[in-house]
């Protein structure tokens, strides 16, 4: 062998190495499930986009989710009886930004004083910011793999994103229970470039391999069975559907508030397939975070698409003016019932009803204010 | 290229024992300091960025509410930067009297750096903006840290206005940097050369965290290495000319400019290339591997930060080339 053919393959070694160890996902599907026990009035609270960052007080934070939790269960109680409880927390990305151990170590030991607290599980899926921290990203899923109260899996595998996982509401808990939900949890990535010299970058998006998987996942419970999806990029079908609310004259039922852009990839090359595959398979809703001025939802042929509140008031959130003429905050305004300022903060929650596919949705501001905090539950 | 490993072509070859014994001193300092420098600049990078982050979102309030808060932190940085920029400036100065007149200079600006900071913390705890002097984030003991850290370069400080002066009546310092400071266009110097050492400061702190943030596997092993050494890249370029070149004496600069300049033209435009052929093949890689040491990429929509970085190094080699091919032909 020459030189030249040396220094080739000792430049191609590195590239092979990329794809080693990696495990086939069709052949592990088992491997991405969890299961909890069912029961008519689950509630799954969705937390999003916390962005603990270098600036931000986590003591400040905390005392606004303890607020959050509070304010929760006390709904729950006078709405679904005494027994009520939240059952699932889903935090759909972007728990952290610019961010340290110390972060991660303290919102994963206050999650579980809360879930002790409460009795609650909570799973995590990862936003285009969690991996952009100092510490490493197999360091950050351990510590949401270890948390006993914490259900994550970051599988070495050759599916793209390190948070897919599946939890199955099944009769009694077991895996070998009949499943009555199916919960899908998706890493809907951070950004790429389209080539090695772009200047820019474009956001993430559920890739073919993840439909694909996730279908594998709900073949296995049944057709049948109704299936939920948390991720945190939204896909091209939210605008989809707005734009045919609002200039094609479509008539889907639809709420809450769009200040921004959705913060998708929009561009349709790398429009995903995952809504127009779960429309086919049952799915009923998906709800992501990402564009923290937006938790405008719709249900769009069959599937309630939605952003969840945006959690807290970590790098920014919209002040919605009661005032302002502008038409998408009137028209927020007027499909929530609200007239008076407030800040588009809060959470959002989810409630099974039953097992064929029915399911409340709520949506809670909460904003802290000295003479009292402002605190508005709005129904879908 | 065989007159680098010369000794006589050092300045340092005209040293006796006690002048060779300072000059290994300030050079330690230097790289004390540049290490301090490149960890504060991370963490003050972090929470700036942060910041522009609410600016460009649109909210400015939660801006200047997150910057008052890390303010003490960002001051850390600006007190260490300081104190390498006096170790560097002062040692380069021929005059007695403008290194007296400097190091007094300087002494009053750290010691102002950390009298702010302290009583900064001070006044936070007492307004409420701190719950606790221990209240903790980004760090276990924040903001008691920086506190501590003042207290340091305030002895720094009053080292410099005391202690220093008496040791400088004593002793003749050496000039183990390059004697002469430019004069001419001094703004694009400075400018550049500011450009180049944060560069430097953020490659040498890229490169160190990286060893333990960059995950080297899950399909991104030909991202991750190039991006460490993108990183040593930016580091050891300035490294280079501050302890290699800058250490050489007049006439040997003269002749080793040229065949220095085309090895870091080569080696920079080595890792420009990895890097770009490994990101083509990992073109995720920067978002899911590397956003942890590029902070200043964290918006999904620019390379900037990369570009930066994978081109300082060239353009500083270009800068050296041109100009130790002027040198030649003098």
């Amino acid at each position: 062998m020459d030189i030249k053919a040396k220094l080739i393959l000792l430049a191609l070694v590195p590239l092979c190495l990329t794809s080693c160890g990696e495990k086939a996902f069709a052949d592990h599907l088992d491997d991405y499930v969890f299961t909890m026990k069912y029961h008519d009035n689950f509630n799954i609270l969705q937390l999003t986009d916390i962005h603990w960052n270098y600036n931000s007080s986590t003591v400040a934070s905390r005392a606004y989710l303890d607020k959050v939790f509070a304010q929760v269960q006390r709904h729950l109680k006078e709405e679904q009886g005494e027994n009520a409880k939240i059952d699932l927390v889903e935090i759909t990305g972007d728990l952290f930004m610019l961010a340290n151990t110390f972060h991660v170590e303290t919102l994963v030991k206050y999650m579980e004083e809360k879930a002790d607290e409460y009795g609650f599980l909570y799973a995590a899926v990862w936003g285009n910011h969690d991996h952009h921290g100092i510490y490493n990203p197999n360091w950050l899923s351990n510590q949401f793999k270890k948390a006993p109260h914490s259900i994550h899996i970051d599988e070495d595998d050759n599916l793209y994103g390190r948070s897919n996982f599946i939890i199955n509401l099944t009769d009694d808990g077991s895996k070998t229970a009949a499943t009555k939900w199916q919960l899908a949890n998706l890493d809907s990535g951070a950004s790429f470039s389209e080539t090695a010299i772009s200047p820019f970058r474009d956001y993430d998006y559920l890739r073919k391999d993840q439909t694909q998987w996730w279908k594998m996942e709900h073949d296995r419970v049944g057709v049948d069975v109704p299936a939920i999806a948390y991720y945190h990029i939204p896909q091209a079908d939210n605008l989809k559907a707005w734009n045919a609310i609002h200039y094609e004259g479509a008539t889907y039922k639809h709420k809450f508030f769009k200040l921004e852009g959705f913060g998708d990839n929009g561009n349709e090359a790398y429009a995903s397939d995952f809504i127009k595959v779960g429309r086919e398979n049952n799915l009923k809703g998906a709800f992501m975070g990402h564009a923290h001025n937006v938790d405008w939802t719709v249900d769009y042929d069959g599937v309630v698409i939605g952003l969840g509140v945006k959690t807290g008031t970590e790098l920014y959130f919209a002040h919605v003016d009661a005032q302002s003429t502008k038409p998408e905050v009137q028209e927020g305004l007027a499909s929530v019932g609200i007239n008076e300022n407030f800040d588009l903060i809060g959470a959002s929650l989810v409630t099974l009803k039953d097992t064929v596919g029915n399911f409340d949705l709520e949506h809670l501001y909460l904003n802290e204010r000295t003479s009292g905090d402002f605190v508005r539950w709005v129904k879908w | 290229m065989k007159e680098l490993f010369n000794k006589e072509n050092y300045l340092s070859s005209t040293f006796d024992g006690a002048k060779r014994k300072q000059s290994a001193i300030v050079t330690a300092l230097l790289c004390v300091f540049f290490a301090l420098s490149a960890f504060t600049f991370i963490n003050a990078l972090y929470a700036f960025v942060d910041a522009i982050g609410c600016i460009v979102s649109g909210s400015p309030d939660v801006a200047i509410k997150e910057l008052l808060r890390s303010l003490p932190l960002i001051l850390c940085f600006f007190m260490t930067l300081w104190t390498l920029l006096l170790i560097h400036g002062y040692y380069r100065n021929a005059s007695p009297e403008k290194r007296q007149k400097s190091l007094k200079k300087n002494s009053i600006a750290i010691l102002c750096f950390a009298g702010i900071t302290i009583l900064y913390v001070i006044v936070a705890l007492i307004i409420g903006k701190f719950t606790s002097i221990v209240e903790g984030s980004p760090f276990p003991i924040y903001p008691l840290d920086t506190v501590l850290y003042s207290v340091v370069f305030a002895t720094i400080g009053v080292c410099g206005l005391v202690v220093m002066p008496k040791m400088a009546a004593k002793h003749e310092y050496v000039v183990p940097s390059r004697g002469p400071i430019v004069t001419k266009a001094r703004f694009f110097y400075c400018f550049g050369v500011s450009i180049w050492m944060l560069v430097a400061l953020y490659g040498a702190a890229g490169f160190v965290t990286g060893l333990f943030i960059i995950d080297f596997f899950h399909g991104y092993l030909a991202f991750s290495i190039a991006l460490m050494v993108v990183f040593l890249v930016d580091a050891l370029s300035l490294i280079c000319w501050e302890l290699v070149y800058n250490k050489l004496k007049e006439e040997a600069r003269k002749k080793l400019l040229l065949p220095l300049a085309l090895v870091g033209l080569c080696v920079s435009v080595f890792a420009a290339g990895f890097y770009f052929i490994a990101l083509g093949f990992n073109l995720d890689g920067p978002a899911n591997v590397g956003f942890g040491v590029l902070p200043i990429a964290f918006s999904a929509s620019v390379n900037i930060a990369t570009l930066i970085l994978v081109l300082t190094p060239v353009i500083a080699s270009v800068i050296a080339l041109i100009k130790g091919l002027i040198l030649r032909k003098k």
